[in-house]
């Protein structure tokens, strides 16, 4: 069942790489988001870890609901453009993605010899952190920008639920704030964009 | 053998059934008033009676190529995967054979096309060699990887490994060859994001675009041939993704079946109702997504083994 959802958050991922509207990007983060959120629910079940419960449950509800929700309104707010093209055509990312995906199976194996358990995802995680690092590269907008930086996010907490067994509470919640922080900047330099075309 | 007879006659029976099931279902969505479940084959008997009309333009081609469209797809038929444990199956078709019969298939449907001599027939053919040219190696992909899973290359026998031993260890490779075989199901089969089966507007058409000179019996035997194309698509993403319902008695295992295929009729149906049609130019973006899920679920599988 774990594989089933890392695939689906992979899935979402590498959709949201070719996708060309704002709405229908956030509407793949607020899936890949959950997809996370319900991964970490499922671990920490099977961990008992209570603490990882509570934040599957806070990832499911600010970054499956509530972020998706903020961005939207922002970009109603601020009349943003809603189509983004990527600036890499999609017959060079039909090769390109494989490729990151086969490079960084390979680089993730001497960690994978160190983790005896799940280490398969971690390898998985990584090359999602590789695609998100292709997806803020690979628009020239401010929005999916972001987006690529709060699908690294996402890919370095599945990284951290999956090779540590589950970090400290306290470490989990210091990203949330840190997202919580990192949406008011992209706030700010909403209104600076919208200072410069005004 | 004689269920294996028997499935292939209910699938045969229910091509033009499923067919007028999605496009019921999605008048339903539209707040259309439905049309009737038997329109397949109240069509199928109109132009069977009617007269068949082949324009001087055309040569030989035309009076042969229908059947040469049906042939490969029946021949197809019997090489699926079974529906109930323990019934008679072919086991030695592999990936290529039947992706190389269903592109027999395509070749003539094509050479239809262009045998009409008309601007239309031209155009169409050109649009699906561009399409198919795109799905097959997605295809070959796809169904070898799923064949690899189940630890045998045959898909017939694939399709059993994989109902007495579901590849839970290989989830996420399954996942990602389950999602490039459903954009394979709609490609190949002309549903909305890449053609539309309805409309006769010249911009939109591919596969009507191709049989837009036939009459009479030709084009009865080109419908049933599409039908019975999403039949075998859709019974192989059953059999092959969604592989329950193997272990009960015959009846019962049919009928889940038959509930299986209209499970995917509805999934088409819902997507149709969903979303716009693609251009033509953009349907390699979506065949160009389905080719890297399907090598990412090799790749998957072969580096990770998840």
């Amino acid at each position: 069942m774990v594989d089933f959802f890392i695939g689906l958050f992979l899935a979402s991922l590498i959709t949201a790489l070719f996708t060309t509207r704002l709405y229908r990007l956030l509407m793949w983060y607020s899936f890949n988001s959950f997809t996370l959120g319900v991964l970490a629910l499922l671990i920490g079940m099977k961990l008992q870890d209570n603490a990882m419960l509570i934040t599957g449950i806070a990832t499911i509800l600010i970054k499956a609901v509530g972020i998706p929700y903020f961005l939207k309104s922002f970009s109603q707010k601020f009349h943003f453009v809603r189509q983004i093209t990527p600036e890499i055509k999609v017959q060079y990312a039909i090769m390109l993605i494989p490729a990151i995906l086969v490079f960084t199976f390979y680089l993730a194996e001497p960690i994978t010899n160190m983790i005896a358990n799940n280490s398969n995802y971690v390898a998985i995680s990584i090359s999602s952190l590789f695609l998100s690092l292709l997806l803020m590269m690979e628009h020239k907008n401010v929005a999916p920008k972001i987006i690529g930086f709060l699908s690294m996010e996402n890919s370095l907490f599945l990284l951290g639920i999956t090779a540590t067994d589950g970090m400290p509470m306290l470490v989990e919640l210091g990203i949330f704030f840190d997202l919580l922080m990192a949406i008011i900047v992209i706030n700010l330099l909403f209104h600076r964009e919208e200072m410069k075309n005004a | 053998m004689i269920i294996y007879v028997t499935t292939i006659a209910v699938l045969l029976l229910l091509a033009p059934l499923l067919l007028s099931f999605i496009k019921s279902l999605k008048m339903v969505l539209l707040f259309k008033r439905p049309s009737s479940l038997l329109q397949g084959y109240r069509n199928f008997s109109k132009l069977m009676k009617k007269e068949t009309i082949i324009s001087q333009e055309t040569s030989s081609i035309t009076t042969y190529a229908p059947f040469l469209v049906l042939s490969p797809l029946l021949v197809t038929m019997f090489f699926l995967p079974p529906v109930v444990h323990g019934a008679f199956y072919v086991s030695f078709v592999d990936a290529f054979t039947i992706t190389g019969l269903l592109s027999l298939s395509t070749f003539f449907l094509m050479l239809l096309g262009l045998d009409s001599a008309s601007a239309f027939g031209g155009m169409g053919s050109s649009r699906e060699a561009f399409i198919s040219a795109l799905v097959e190696p997605a295809m070959v992909l796809t169904v070898f990887s799923v064949s690899m899973m189940a630890g045998d290359l045959g898909i017939g026998q694939a399709g059993v490994n994989l109902a007495e031993h579901f590849p839970k260890e290989h989830m996420a490779s399954f996942l990602f060859a389950g999602i490039s075989f459903f954009i394979l199901l709609i490609a190949e089969n002309g549903r909305i994001p890449v053609d539309n089966p309805e409309t006769h507007l010249e911009l939109t058409m591919v596969h009507e675009a191709m049989i837009l000179d036939l009459s009479g019996v030709y084009l009865a035997i080109i419908e049933t041939a599409a039908s019975v194309k999403f039949v075998i698509f859709a019974s192989l993403f059953v059999s092959l993704f969604i592989p329950l319902g193997l272990q009960y008695s015959a009846p019962v295992a049919i009928l889940i079946f038959i509930a299986k295929l209209f499970g995917v009729a509805v999934a088409v149906a819902l997507l149709e109702v969903n979303t716009a049609k693609l251009r033509l130019f953009k349907v390699p973006n979506l065949l160009g997504i389905s080719i890297v899920f399907a090598f990412l679920s090799l790749i998957t599988f072969y580096v990770l083994g998840a």
